[in-house]
């Protein structure tokens, strides 16, 4: 009895279009329209070759030292542009250059609005023209000054600099790309929403559910023999929905899982376990349409995706600095949590912690489930 | 008004769709509420965490005081797991580790390394030319002055000299912006909730037994159509109302000029494009189940690909390559051109855009028509 009702119940789940589309085709979709739109935002991130215009007056034209930097920064931080003052407006007005500089009396930094690359540029400028600055000082503290004073002592700042340095050791983690957590919580998602195929199969055999519901109850088969074989219908096709997504996520979308391929999988059955558990317990324990059900489970599965950072990676973080109990109920921030652990951490309690959080919410589903099915006997119906 | 009281019953069974978009659609448009002034410069601060493990005196002191003044500090629990973890999710995007005897070690002349974590974008690369300045010219004066008193007061002389810096705009471009972001984000909420709703009614009212009973009433088709068209393009109109009045409501007095009506203007034109879409999808497809799939592939589709979450100048070219095929595109085309407009003109891109969002609008009543002729 318990094969041949799993195999039935595989056979409806299979030929359920709708449910495929939301528990394979969506993500799958929502996946590839991530890896679209953020493909470059952390490369945007990163500080580029800044456009500045210089006004080459009379000025400019005599210091040589300040047209000696410039030209020794140009490519490297700054793509220049010489010209009059009116071409530099223009170019400014027009959003070509974050800003320009002229000199007259002192160096002057004109910039149109707000930001990074301008104050970028205001920071340079100040650390250019704070040589002039640092030989006054000490000048003032050396009164022999000979001829050749100011040129030793320009090449001797220079020599300080360059050789006396205090080292900057970057250690950080070379795995810090942030939009991997929307991929994490994307599999979080498909993981809940499994939960509407186990949703799906139970209401199969609840007799205030469906026809095949009230058969099945006066069939002398016991009740836990016909759950747990649709049950494990359901976490089967569940995992050959995610088995297709981490495919495609891994080989088509190159999502980094980290290096730990088992704990991936262990957490991901886990994960699925979870939401099949959920769906199971909205199912049993709410006695309301099915319809109405599957709108419990996909809010839910929204807002616990919400909280765990797919609509806004920072979510997540602003959730767990400051109400982590939320967190370490939703069973979304569990699931990415832990992929986040492997992927960013070196050590595993976190991942642990995670799985043992997604163990216990997945037996509490089913206690809940449990008690609500048992006893349940129908007079009339 | 029979029609138009059955739009309105249902209506009502899904009101909360309606509402469940409009509160996520607040919610993104009040995510990033600074404020910024206008008319004169002001620095861009990075988020930085410095963790000393030195005596917070003299050279020690000097330095994080700089490194203070010159970006924000963040505050997070002093263990690394916290620590990494707002790098991570970007709350810092820069921490200095100051070392143990770090003071002493420096004054004496030795170098020691400073360990540094930084996320490698824009802001940490600021933080990490601040340090190096502040390094730089504290090495300089230490060849020249051992009294560390005098030290710290040549450094910080050096270092609080200001550039002289000119600020044209007068604009208030981050207003602006969150005002592009709340009508860029309005792309979606509109669509969705646009398409949706006439969707599931229309498919409603199309419903065989209905459309039977309706046929073989004394109802005129022509008005049975007028009054169906009406009650859409009323809701429609109520949606894009609602948001209009959002965005007012939280972007405020800086869009009460030209900019506001254009932003207006293009998210009425845009609206019309939505309403006219719904009833396309909604005359093609019959099963209210697959409806929901359709919506959310078509606006989060288009919304993702056109720069209504990403901004667009962030997009790659061939993404937004593909986005000329969605109306969205042109929607969020003008959105960007009217943020950065500063004084009232009409550019030839933004009626060319708002004549492609009409083509597609006049696309899509054509091709419901020959649909719903063909039944």
């Amino acid at each position: 009895m318990f094969g041949h009702n799993f195999k039935c119940a595989l056979k409806t789940l299979f030929k359920n279009k709708v449910l495929l589309f939301w528990t394979f085709a969506f993500p799958i979709i929502l996946g590839t329209l991530f890896h679209m739109a953020f493909q470059d935002i952390e490369s945007n991130e990163t500080l580029d070759v800044i456009d500045i215009a210089i006004v080459e007056n009379e000025s400019w034209k005599e210091n040589k030292i300040l047209s000696h930097v410039f030209d020794e920064l140009e490519g490297d931080l700054f793509s220049i542009t010489y010209g009059s003052e009116e071409e530099a407006i223009a170019l400014l007005n027009d959003h070509k250059i974050s800003g320009y500089l002229i000199l007259s009396d002192t160096l002057k930094v004109v910039v149109k609005e707000n930001g990074i690359d301008q104050t970028v540029l205001k920071f340079v400028v100040e650390e250019i023209t704070e040589t002039e600055e640092i030989m006054k000082q000490i000048a003032f503290r050396n009164p022999m000054k000979e001829e050749s004073f100011y040129q030793n002592l320009y090449s001797m700042i220079g020599q300080i600099q360059n050789e006396n340095k205090v080292e900057l050791v970057d250690i950080s983690n070379q795995n810090l790309s942030y939009t991997m957590i929307e991929f994490y919580t994307l599999i979080a998602m498909t993981c809940l929403y499994g939960g509407m195929l186990g949703l799906y199969v139970v209401n199969q055999n609840l007799a205030n559910q469906s026809h095949n519901g009230k058969r099945i109850a006066v069939s002398p088969t016991p009740k836990w023999k016909v759950i747990l074989s649709s049950a494990l219908a359901g976490y089967v096709v569940q995992l050959v929905g995610i088995a297709l997504l981490f495919l495609y996520t891994t080989f088509v979308l190159h999502v980094d899982y980290g290096n730990d391929i088992l704990k991936v999988i262990f957490l991901t059955l886990m994960g699925c376990f979870a939401g099949l558990s959920m769906g199971i317990m909205i199912a049993t324990l709410f006695k309301v349409s099915e319809n109405t059900k599957t709108g419990i489970i996909i809010a839910f599965t929204m807002l616990c995706c919400f909280l765990s950072g797919m609509m806004g990676i920072t979510m997540k973080y602003l959730i767990d600095k400051n109400i982590p109990i939320l967190n370490l109920i939703n069973p979304a921030s569990m699931i990415t949590d832990g992929f986040y652990a492997l992927y960013y951490y070196d050590t595993f309690s976190r991942y642990y912690f995670d799985l043992m959080s997604l163990f216990l919410f997945s037996l509490l589903m089913i206690l809940l489930s449990i008690r609500s099915l048992r006893r349940q006997k129908y007079d009339s119906i | 008004m029979t029609v138009f009281k059955a739009y309105l019953k249902v209506l009502n069974k899904n009101k909360a769709l309606v509402i469940l978009y409009t509160v996520l659609l607040i919610f993104f448009a009040s995510f990033n509420m600074k404020t910024n002034s206008v008319g004169t410069f002001v620095a861009e601060k990075p988020n930085v965490l410095i963790v000393n493990q030195d005596e917070n005196r003299g050279i020690t002191k000097s330095l994080i005081q700089y490194i203070t003044q010159n970006s924000t500090i963040v505050r997070v629990k002093e263990n690394d797991s916290s620590i990494n973890d707002a790098l991570f999710y970007r709350d810092v995007s820069y921490i200095i580790y100051l070392p143990h005897h770090f003071r002493n070690d420096f004054l004496s002349g030795k170098n020691p390394k400073i360990e540094v974590k930084s996320t490698g974008d824009y802001n940490a690369s600021l933080a990490s030319m601040m340090l190096e300045r502040y390094l730089k010219v504290a090495t300089t004066y230490r060849e020249v002055e051992k009294d560390e008193a005098s030290l710290v007061k040549m450094i910080e002389e050096t270092l609080d000299h200001q550039v002289d810096i000119e600020m044209t705009s007068k604009l208030d471009s981050n207003q602006l912006m969150k005002a592009r972001d709340f009508y860029n984000f309005s792309n979606y909420s509109l669509l969705a909730g646009c398409v949706f709703v006439i969707c599931f009614i229309v498919a409603s009212f199309k419903d065989e037994n209905i459309r039977k009973r309706t046929m073989v009433s004394s109802l005129d088709m022509k008005k049975y159509n007028q009054q169906l068209l009406f009650a859409n393009g009323l809701f429609a109109l109520t949606l894009w109302f609602l948001y209009v009045l959002l965005s007012f409501i939280l972007v405020g007095k800086s869009i009460l000029d030209f900019h506001g009506l254009l932003f207006l203007f293009n998210s009425f034109v845009f609206m019309v494009v939505a309403l006219t879409f719904g009833l396309l999808i909604g005359n093609l497809v019959q099963n209210k189940e697959a409806i929901g799939g359709i919506v959310n592939v078509v606006a989060l589709g288009s919304s993702f690909l056109c720069g209504a979450f990403v901004p667009m100048e962030w997009l790659p070219d061939f993404v937004l390559k593909i986005a000329h095929i969605f109306p969205s595109y042109y929607y969020i085309s003008n959105n960007h051109f009217i943020s950065s407009l500063e004084y009232f003109e009409l550019s030839w891109s933004f009626v060319m855009n708002i004549g492609m969002l009409l083509l597609f609008g006049v696309l899509f009543i054509l091709i419901t028509n020959i649909i719903s002729k063909r039944k």
